[in-house]
């Protein structure tokens, strides 16, 4: 029993230290990468499937996030009068933490899914082994091209999400719920400062490199068969959004630490 | 046939000692591969060298380590003991960089092919020149390309992708894009299984046609002993993951172990024989249900 748990243990402290030598290969090998021009048609191809294939469902995303909370918040904010302050609600719940964190969930389920699903049957299929054998650094052809891709366009993907979450939120308020157009934007504009659009854009950059790393690392290390790769797919999903989770938690941490040394009169407002 | 005699690149112990790192084109020495849980000790303890413009064959019952070996010598796994030499170099040792380098020495056909799903047949013959040559004329590139499919005879499929090809196609086109760099060794994993007989004849012959022509070192795993016999200058067998035989087709063909025996002239032993029958004969079993009508 003992002896099981300890080998277990080991097993895992080896996964995490293999892990993270595998974060460590994908970011060298972007930072090279990124400063090799022969390296761009990777990236373009691979920023096309990653982000510009996704912004329809971030922008459905979006949309019925700012929609959703106009609805669900009208009746409380009425009750007290204050149905003109909607704006400011869902605009800083939109841009600050539920665009960006239900935008990455979604990323997480469309593209990690699909990424690891993709590298795993290349695993499986002997794909890797051979890019491998021909002399090429498979992390540096197929892991820094999708990296890259997801760090550089989540953050933009996030900005798509806060708009269409924005403009949902100003037509049921607005257009269904009758509230003045003007008082809306007005207070809205006085509520969220460009420093919350800018927290928001920022977890992007850390979300988007989680996926993508996930992803990739599971889809490496996939076990044979069609089992082993529907289970990295899954683990990698699981695994992408308790990250999120975690990240979203620290990141908010250290925003509000440094908002308060920036602008210390602003935050006790 | 020959007589039953001493061959030069027969090791045992003793000689596996002796063998230096410049004695072959690729030399392994005492190399020891150790997995995790239940499969355990794939190689134990080989010793081999592998002669620069000769065919080697490596034969085995399934599961007896080849396709590991076949991956030691390129260094697609390393060994858990041991050495590997390409050209008198060490290289297990090396860095993935470095190997990298290395690698675009050789060539290696995967069993399955392992041909790219998202890139035409063109482009994945194309795969390994772009990575390694800096292209200055686009047209050449297509040149080579038709060239090389008209090697294995298959020239006119370059716009195909992986999916419409048929088994001995992707094969054809796996070996076409092994040969691309014109590659000094060349790695086979059973590259005649799975094909009909013609398709491996033709495989064969495409193997003896690089070597003659192109003047390739060619290492093969396979079971298909028509197949090792007709490509082999020199054939090592594998069990339990040590070199039980090697040496010539006709060394081979009048080895003396019942091992090696058995397995080149594809027989059940008697004993499995008996084993066999008698279970299949004592233990009927029914199906836990009924039968549907």
């Amino acid at each position: 029993m003992i002896g099981t748990a300890t080998t277990g243990s080991i097993k895992r402290v080896g996964d995490i230290g293999q892990f993270g030598r595998f974060v460590w290969r994908s970011t060298v090998t972007s930072l090279h990468s990124i400063t090799r021009p022969e390296n761009y048609p990777l990236i373009w191809a691979q920023m096309l499937l990653i982000g510009v294939r996704s912004v329809p469902v971030i922008m459905i995303t979006g949309a019925f996030v700012g929609m959703t909370l106009a609805v669900q918040a009208y009746d409380q904010l009425a009750g007290m009068g204050l149905e003109e302050h909607l704006g400011v609600l869902i605009n800083i719940s939109v841009v600050k933490e539920l665009g960006p964190v239900l935008s990455a969930v979604m990323l997480a389920g469309r593209i990690g899914g699909a990424l690891t699903a993709e590298l795993g049957t290349m695993n499986v299929t002997e794909q890797i082994d051979a890019i491998e054998s021909m002399g090429t650094d498979p992390v540096k052809y197929l892991v820094t091209p999708r990296v890259l891709a997801c760090l550089l366009l989540t953050p933009v993907l996030i900005i798509y999400a806060d708009l269409l979450g924005i403009t949902g939120g100003w037509f049921v308020s607005v257009v269904q719920l009758n509230i003045n157009a003007k008082a809306y934007w007005s207070f809205s504009a006085s509520g969220v400062e460009l420093w919350d659009v800018a927290c928001g854009v920022i977890k992007g950059f850390f979300f988007g490199g989680a996926i993508a790393v996930i992803s990739c690392y599971k889809g490496f290390h996939c076990r044979e068969g069609a089992r082993g790769v529907g289970q990295a797919c899954t683990e990698a999903f699981v695994l992408s959004f308790i990250l999120i989770l975690v990240l979203d938690f620290a990141l908010v941490v250290i925003f509000k630490s440094l908002y308060s040394i920036f602008w210390p009169l602003r935050s006790l407002v | 046939m020959e007589t039953q005699k001493e061959q030069p690149g027969v090791n045992t112990q003793n000689q596996a000692n002796d063998i230096k790192a410049d004695s072959g084109l690729i030399v392994l020495k005492n190399v020891t591969r150790k997995f995790p849980g239940a499969a355990g000790i794939v190689l134990d303890d080989i010793t081999l060298s592998i002669e620069k413009g000769k065919t080697t064959v490596v034969i085995g019952p399934s599961g007896c380590g080849k396709t590991v070996l076949l991956k030691h010598m390129i260094v697609l796994q390393r060994p858990t003991l041991g050495e590997v030499f390409f050209k008198g170099r060490r290289i297990d040792n090396l860095d993935e960089e470095e190997l990298n380098s290395v690698r675009a020495h050789f060539g290696y056909l995967f069993q399955g092919g392992a041909l790219f799903d998202s890139l035409s047949v063109a482009e994945n013959i194309m795969f390994p020149v772009k990575q390694h040559c800096r292209i200055t004329r686009f047209s050449a590139v297509e040149e080579l390309v038709r060239n090389k499919l008209r090697m294995v005879g298959l020239d006119g499929l370059q716009n195909f992708y992986p999916a419409n090809l048929s088994g001995g196609q992707r094969k054809r086109v796996a070996l076409a894009r092994a040969i691309a760099l014109d590659p000094e060794v060349i790695l086979y994993d059973e590259p005649t299984t799975g094909l009909d007989p013609i398709r491996s004849d033709t495989i064969n012959e495409l193997i003896l046609k690089l070597e003659r022509e192109l003047g390739v070192t060619s290492i093969a795993v396979t079971h298909d002993m028509k197949s090792a016999y007709k490509i082999a200058d020199r054939i090592v067998m594998l069990h339990n993951g040590k070199i039980i035989a090697d040496g010539n087709a006709d060394y081979i063909h009048n080895h003396s172990d019942p091992v090696v025996q058995q397995f080149i002239k594809g027989e059940i032993s008697k004993k499995e024989l008996e084993q066999l029958q008698k279970t299949s004969a004592s233990n009927s079993i029914h199906l836990p249900c009924d039968t549907r009508d």
